[in-house]
Parts: C-alpha cells; structure tokens; sequence
C-alpha cells in the first residue's frame, strides 16, 4: 500500500506532461494535477487505522529489498506534506492560470511544466519521508530538491536563476559529501537498510566522523545558519505557492534526515556543537528578518530562524518535539507565504511600505493568526511545540529561547504594522486564494487546541515586552537601515559568492570534525 | 606498475578521495560559472571512484554467473543512479547558465 503513495503523484506526474505533448485542453491538465496532488490521500487514509506499518517493496527479504515505513516518526510529516501540497495545489490552479498568462499567452512556454514539477516534488517529498533506507532516501531527497531548484529556476522574478545557480551548488556540493558518508556506513555496518544498520553498528570514529559529514550535509540543505546562503534568494524570488512549499515542506526533508540519525544511528556525541548551530541559526535568522524590507525575504530569514528552533529538538535529542515543530512549522510557514503572496500579487510589489492588507478583514485576520501562530502564542499550535522543546532546556538556555521568542513576535509586530497602513485603492483579492490562507490559519488554531488546550497568561507578557522592543527599536531607527550589500547582482560575483560560500562549507566541515577528535 | 612507483599508498579510495579534495579546491577558487560545474563534476567522480573500490574484493569475477569469488554489486548499482542525477544536474546548471546571461 505504501508504495502507492509515492508512486501515485509520480505517476500523475508524467501524465500531465504527456497530456502537454499532445495539446490537451488546458482544464483537463489542471484537473488531471489537482487529481494526482489529492492522490496520495486514500491511501494514507486506509493505511493511519494499522499504524505502524512497514513493507518490502516487491516483496523482497528486508536484507536485499528497499523498505518503506509510516510510523510515528513520519506520521506527522507525511500528514503535514499532505495538508499544505493539497491546498498549495489548489492555490496553484488559479496562480499559475492568471498570474501567467494576463497579456502574453504566447509566452506562456513554463506553466505546463510546472504542474508536472509540482507533482514530482509532491512525490519526491513523500517518497524522502517513508523510505527506511539510507539510500533510497537520498534519491527521493534529490528529486525533490532538483524539482525545487527548477520551481525556482521558472519564476519570472528577475535575480531568480542566479538564486537557483547558488541552491543547485550548494545542494549538490552538500549531495556528494552526504553519498560519501553513507558509503563509510555501509562499509562499517553492509547494510543501508536503517533497521540493519542499528543492529549492526558499532560507534566508533569512522562512523562518527560519516554522521557529522551527513549532518553537515543536512544541515546545508535545510538552510540553517551558517550555511543558509542560498535559501533566503530562493525562497523569495520563486513563484507564491512555490515559496509555501519549498519553505513549508522542502526543508523539513533534511530534517527528517536528521531525525533518522538521531533515532537509528547515534547523534548524541555531536549535542554541543548542534546546540550552538541551533540557536546561532535562531538569532541570526531573526537579526536577519528584522533589517529586511521585503516582505518574503523577512519570511524567508524566519525559516532560517525557525530551523533552528526544530534543530534544537534534535539537539536536546527529543525527536517529539522536533518532529511537532516541524509540523506545526509547514502549516504556519507556508500559510504566511500564502497569505502574504496574495498581497504580493494583488498590489504588484513585496516592499513592505507599500504592501497593505487593510480593507480586506479575512487576509488580514489570517496573517494576524498565523504571526501569532509562529510567535508560539497560545491557543495556537507554536505554544505546544514551544512547551516541548523548553521542556528539555535549563538555565541559561531557557532564557535563550525566550529571547528568540521575542525576537520573532518583534519582527512579525513589524511585519503587521507595516502592512496595516491604509491603501490608495481598494483592494480586490481572489476568493479562493484568500480562502486558502485563511484555511491554514484556521488549522495552526485547531491543531493547537487539540495538541494543548489551555492558555498560557504569560503569553501576554511576551507580547507586551515585544510591542515595547518594537517601539524601542523603531525608535533607535533600526528598520530604515540598510544592509550593506558584499556582492554585486553580476555573473561575476555569482562565481565568488559560490567560491566563499564552499569555503564556508567546508571550514564547517572541519570544525565539526575536529571536534571529533577530542 | 603504478602500485610499484607509489608504494601501495594510492588506492582507489585514496584517489577518490583526492579527487574530491580537487574539486573542492575548484569551488573555492575559480568564479568562471563552467569551471565550477566542471569541479563539481570532478568532485562526483571522485565519489564514483570511491564507491567503486568499496565493493571491489581482491581476484573477483563479476556477480552474473555463480563464483567462489565475486564482487559486491551494490556499490556499483548506487553509483549507476548517482551517475544518472549527475547528468540531468550538469545539462540543467549548463543551461541555467545560458540563460543567465543577460536575462534575469
């Protein structure tokens, strides 16, 4: 059964693009995507009665065959993939149609392949989360992220191919080292199978040394600081529902990645130098998002932030909390995205003074609620998640979380009052889209009150001491400053930024490996 | 003969691994945008090397007809796949940056 949810989206996949090829009607093709986006639900419908459930595809011995799983590592993945790709789908119907296709129909060569890319990330995503083997995991890693890196390639937003340049170097820089260390694993244990893998490992510095290179690896596709370089450009500069998923979705795949380390390999000699990444990440994100002016790259530098926050659980070596941090971080994330691309497509522009949701009472009810939601506010689902991961923390380190907490509240206090400001004209938004938005805010309050039904007071607080940072910092002038910009937007300087950003790589490498030694 | 000149120090996995550190070293100094998929490309042949001696066993036969001796097959068939999302990535980065002259 398993299988099916893989194969299903991949198959749709393929279909769209035929049906391209021969110049089908353009609403049979949309049907046709929409068709394989819902696919994967009966399936996981059928399958979350008997939960956990592993099978053998081919029915091979587990030794010599590929075994995909849903348990309750990836329960909350797959589930969350499925919520925001079905109404991102949705949402890319009309996106893709209009946005596309006003006033230069001939010019229209990329859409089509777009539904097709979709459903292969679609596939990818969910082949990543259910593969127990170390292998198969990569692969499907890769054809998400190929398919993202394309996404990001097509957008018509000038600077967007420079930014799918740096994804595809760093990704594929990050891919051999990853490969690398699985062969060291298998050289050490045979197997690639996760399950053998387990039973068979015997810690010693070899196989230490292939799981910082995996983490490293991970860790670089996931964007988490310092090796984020290329995910606040490919972020913003893709297409709305593009940026929903590779922000919701994409990078929790890696993290999943890190989730399996933690759980079938030993992660637990690698705590400190997690811990220091995973809260760097979280402040430099956050000091990153405050500078920003435009509206997506402030979300973008949030994802930065909030990988953080999930890499903490895998840090503290609670996979619970990472694994509801990330789930709770694919539906506010993406329902952020959604909601503000709405805006951005509406007024034609992502600067946040002038950028404005007044006049428009479910847009702007849905950015407050999810701001709220990533701010971790009770009732909604970020104040559970954040319960779990200070659970695990004490002393000074609760002090640290708190602090990234406020952080964040600041800079999307920031984020609303800029778009409050009241506009010339009327706005006009279409239904659907706004309905969508507001759909995925709807479900941060409602899963949120199913994970942790009570109020915290000291919820008020946070938000009072954030207003008044906010204020303060307003005040000092912080949000009119610029950041100074090191490389020039040229071809030239795309080559340099690529030229630092391995040097990076592998100075992180390094230190992660020196610290190995001792 | 090479065995000879180098002592036995230069396996494949040792020249694998050399490989990569030169692809790297391309990545880190050269800014021309070919050179770069050109040292990338280097840096996976040097994975593809690596991996291949994984499953080499001294004095093996090929896995297709029952030996005392074989060779473990399943390094090579990774690499096949590996092989292949190399050549996709490669034609998409060139074309990437064909188009990137000039347009956005």
């Amino acid at each position: 059964m398993i299988p099916l949810l893989v194969a299903l989206p991949l198959l749709f996949a393929f279909l769209t693009l035929l049906l391209n090829a021969f110049r089908v009607r353009d609403g049979l093709r949309r049907a046709l995507f929409v068709l394989g986006i819902l696919s994967p639900w009966p399936i996981f419908a059928a399958s979350i009665s008997q939960l956990p459930v592993s099978t053998v595809v081919g029915g091979w011995e587990r030794i010599s065959g590929i075994e995909v799983a849903l348990n309750d590592y990836n329960y909350y993945f797959v589930l969350g993939e499925l919520i925001v790709f079905s109404l991102v789908g949705l949402y890319s119907v009309g996106y893709f149609g209009a946005e596309r296709t006003a006033g230069h129909p001939e010019r229209d060569f990329t859409s089509p392949y777009i539904f097709s890319l979709l459903l292969l990330l679609h596939g990818g995503i969910l082949g990543a989360f259910v593969s127990s083997d170390l292998f198969n995991f990569y692969v499907y890693m890769e054809l998400a992220s190929l398919s993202s890196i394309v996404l990001v390639a097509c957008s018509r937003e000038p600077g967007s191919r420079r930014a799918a340049y740096r994804y595809l170097m760093l990704y594929l820089l990050s891919s051999f080292f990853f490969i690398f260390a699985i062969g060291i694993i298998y050289v050490k244990t045979g197997y690639l199978n996760l399950h053998l893998i387990q039973q068979n490992l015997v810690p010693s510095q070899e196989v230490h040394m292939a799981v910082a290179l995996m983490a490293v690896s991970l860790m670089t596709k996931a964007g988490i600081f310092p090796l984020h370089f290329w995910l606040p450009g490919a972020h913003s500069k893709a297409d709305t529902p593009v940026s929903a998923v590779l922000s919701g979705i994409v990078v929790k795949v890696p993290l999943y990645g890190m989730i399996l380390l933690l759980s079938y390999l030993h992660l637990e000699f690698m705590k400190n130098p997690l811990l220091v990444i995973a809260f760097s990440s979280m402040f430099f994100g956050i000091a990153m998002a405050l500078l920003q002016d435009d509206a997506k790259k402030l979300l973008a530098y949030h994802t930065v932030s909030q990988m953080g926050f999930v890499l903490l659980g895998v840090a503290t070596l609670d996979v619970d909390a990472a694994i509801f941090y990330a789930f709770a971080h694919a539906l506010f994330k993406s329902g952020l995205f959604l909601g503000v691309g709405v805006l951005v497509s509406a007024q034609n522009t992502k600067s946040l003074d002038l950028l404005s949701y007044r006049g428009d009472k479910m847009v702007m009810a849905a950015i407050i609620f999810l701001s709220l939601a990533i701010g971790g506010i009770s009732p909604f689902i970020g104040a559970f998640c954040k319960q779990q991961l200070l659970s695990n923390l004490h002393g000074f380190g609760v002090y640290l979380f708190y602090m990234a907490g406020v952080g964040t509240l600041v800079s999307f206090i920031k984020l609303n009052y800029k778009v409050l400001q009241p506009t010339k004209e009327a706005l006009s938004l279409p239904a659907l889209e706004k309905i969508i938005a507001a759909a995925l805010a709807a479900l941060t309050l409602i899963f949120g009150i199913y994970f942790y039904p009570q109020l915290d007071h000291r919820d008020i607080i946070l938000i009072l001491l954030a207003v008044a940072l906010f204020f303060a910092l307003r005040h000092v002038g912080l949000f009119r400053r610029q950041i100074p910009r090191f490389f020039e937007p040229t071809v030239r300087d795309l080559g340099r930024e690529i030229n630092l950003y391995t040097g990076v790589y592998v100075l992180v490498n390094l230190a992660v490996l020196f610290q190995l030694l001792y | 003969m090479i065995e000879s000149i180098t002592g036995g120090y230069l396996t494949s996995e040792v020249a694998g691994i050399i490989l990569v550190l030169i692809g790297l070293y391309g990545l880190m100094t050269k800014s021309n945008l070919v050179k770069q998929v050109l040292a990338i490309n280097v840096i996976s042949t040097g994975v593809v090397l690596y991996f291949t001696k994984l499953g080499y066993v001294e004095g093996g036969t090929a896995p297709l007809i029952p030996s005392e001796v074989m060779v473990d097959p399943l390094p090579a068939t990774l690499m096949l796949t590996a092989l292949v999302i190399d050549v996709a990535i490669t034609s998409f980065a060139l074309a990437l940056i064909m188009r990137m002259e000039g347009s956005p």
